[in-house]
């Protein structure tokens, strides 16, 4: 099933068109940096999946919030899609959000929903669908996602693994062009990280996704899906080989 | 002198700005209703039905209990004083007075703050606390349609149907009551039309709408306030259900002026 384009042209209204995906601009990640030049740049094209790695100091867990906008950094700016997420008010910020996909550290599930329900959630209340649309999207989902067993489930009742392809399956529900990921591969196997990143990666048209993922350690099983890793040293965006 | 004097001043600062906090947030649920889209307007009914069968259908049993023990109260103590007058007539009236236009809204909010209020403070708080209210931001989600407004409806209409309801149950113990001390059916039902106006089914109403509206919005607002951590939920509660008896409080006042007027 294909997504409905039209509840969307309203996002796309706020993006500047042909913008990249993520652009952080002379972003401080330390609440007291050592040294004015320690900020920190980077931009991610469209397509790209980029991993930002860093220690717990780093400042890199804070990334994710911000580029989502649900929280702004102390000095610098971060533009998605052509926007500063610092400008938009908060019913913008709602708006423009739905093209972006987001998995919080942990997983984020809504605890009094079963996995389905949770997967169900942007398509019922952030999209223009019908019910049966939303039906019929879900499904393909749960099974995409090798959910089929336990979509009845609470997210407490799950395990690890299903929580986290579960969430994964809600941040990419609507399709989005972006998606980040915090710390997406904590707790599960080389094998299963794989396997999420690379059907989170993937859109509805066969086309790649744009990929941010923040976390402080990679497997090595998913190095081979990203196109760059970058690693946050004082503050600064290093390069390091994929 | 002058720091008691700035003691009160920043608690009544903190009360107002308190207050305009919740003014906010009820523009804003109230605002949001408007952008429901057409799946979520199915799935927030859900929710709605299933809020009304917690909040009403789950109170009908207690609701009848107190509104029968309150009348049976109000009718023993008042045959006693009434009878001594030679006044027992009287009965019809003081139940209309006390129990339809006052006790029976003010008791009835109170069982549903007690009841649901207590579970919606809760409920968001731990939302708030496991990180949900932002996944649901994330998501594109105003989490004010999600999960306060299908709350502040399914109170409304919870709170009139019980205010009904206690009255309804209140009327017939009365005249139980009445009936013992010998009063026939259609005296008491004569008494009782004849001091009941359309302005108490107005008032009622409004009672209802207001009073259900209070409990949902003062429980979500703390509810949702909470940002340290789990040890704050308690608390929360604790607030929104003192803020809430306080507003129901104030508004039957507020009530008792305007019919006076």
């Amino acid at each position: 099933m294909s997504i409905r384009t039209s509840f969307f042209a309203e996002a796309r209204r706020l993006s500047v068109e042909d913008a990249l995906p993520v652009v952080y601009k002379e972003v401080d990640l330390r609440e007291n940096p050592d040294h004015p030049d320690h900020r920190f740049n980077l931009t991610v094209s469209p397509g790209e999946v980029v991993a930002i790695i860093g220690d717990e100091d780093s400042g890199v867990g804070d990334l994710g919030k911000w580029t989502l906008g649900l929280d702004h950094p102390p000095s610098g700016r971060v533009v998605v899609f052509g926007r500063n997420m610092a400008t938009l008010s908060y019913d913008d910020l709602l708006l423009f959000r739905r093209q972006m996909g987001y998995l919080q550290v942990g997983d984020g599930l809504l605890q009094n929903l079963t996995l389905k329900d949770n997967v169900a959630l942007p398509l019922r209340y952030a999209s223009d669908h019908r019910m049966s649309e939303v039906h019929e999207r879900v499904e393909a989902l749960v099974r995409s996602f090798g959910l089929a067993d336990d979509a009845g489930l609470r997210p407490a009742q799950a395990n690890e693994e299903s929580r986290r392809r579960a969430a994964v399956a809600r941040a990419v529900a609507l399709d989005p062009e972006l998606l980040v990921m915090e710390a997406p591969f904590d707790g599960l196997t080389g094998r299963a990280a794989r396997a999420l990143l690379e059907r989170a990666t993937m859109r509805e048209d066969g086309s790649r996704r744009t990929v941010v993922i923040t976390a402080q350690d990679l497997p090595p099983s998913v190095t081979s899906f990203l196109d760059r890793v970058v690693r946050v040293a004082d503050g600064q965006a290093v390069e390091e080989s994929a | 002198m002058t720091a008691a004097v700035a003691a009160i001043g920043e608690s009544g600062v903190r009360r107002l700005s308190v207050l305009g906090g919740l003014a906010r947030f009820a523009f804003r649920v109230a605002r949001s209703a408007g952008r429901l889209t057409r799946a979520g307007r199915l799935v927030t009914l859900r929710v709605l039905i299933n809020q009304i069968r917690f909040t009403a259908l789950q109170a009908v049993g207690l609701v009848t209990l107190l509104a029968a023990l309150l009348s049976f109260l109000v009718i023993a103590q008042s045959t006693q004083q009434l009878g001594r007058f030679g006044a027992l007539e009287r009965v019809g009236t003081i139940m209309v007075v006390v129990v339809i236009r006052e006790l029976g809204p003010l008791l009835t909010a109170l069982i549903v703050v007690s009841r649901s209020g207590t579970a919606i403070a809760a409920e968001l708080a731990t939302n708030r606390v496991l990180g949900e209210v932002t996944a649901l931001e994330a998501m594109g989600i105003n989490p004010d349609i999600y999960l306060v407004l299908p709350r502040v409806l399914g109170c409304i209409v919870s709170v009139a149907c019980l205010m009904i309801l206690f009255d309804s149950v209140a009327l017939v113990a009365g005249y139980i009551g009445a009936a013992s001390t010998g009063m026939q059916l259609a005296r008491y039902v004569q008494i009782v039309l004849a001091e009941l106006a359309p302005k108490d089914v107005i008032i009622t109403v409004a009672k209802g709408i207001s009073f259900g509206a209070a409990v949902a919005l003062f429980c979500s607002y703390h509810g949702l306030a909470v940002t340290k951590g789990p040890t704050e939920i308690p608390q929360a509660v604790t607030r929104g259900v003192i803020a809430t008896v306080v507003a129901i409080f104030v508004m039957s006042a507020v009530f008792v002026g305007v019919a006076a007027a």
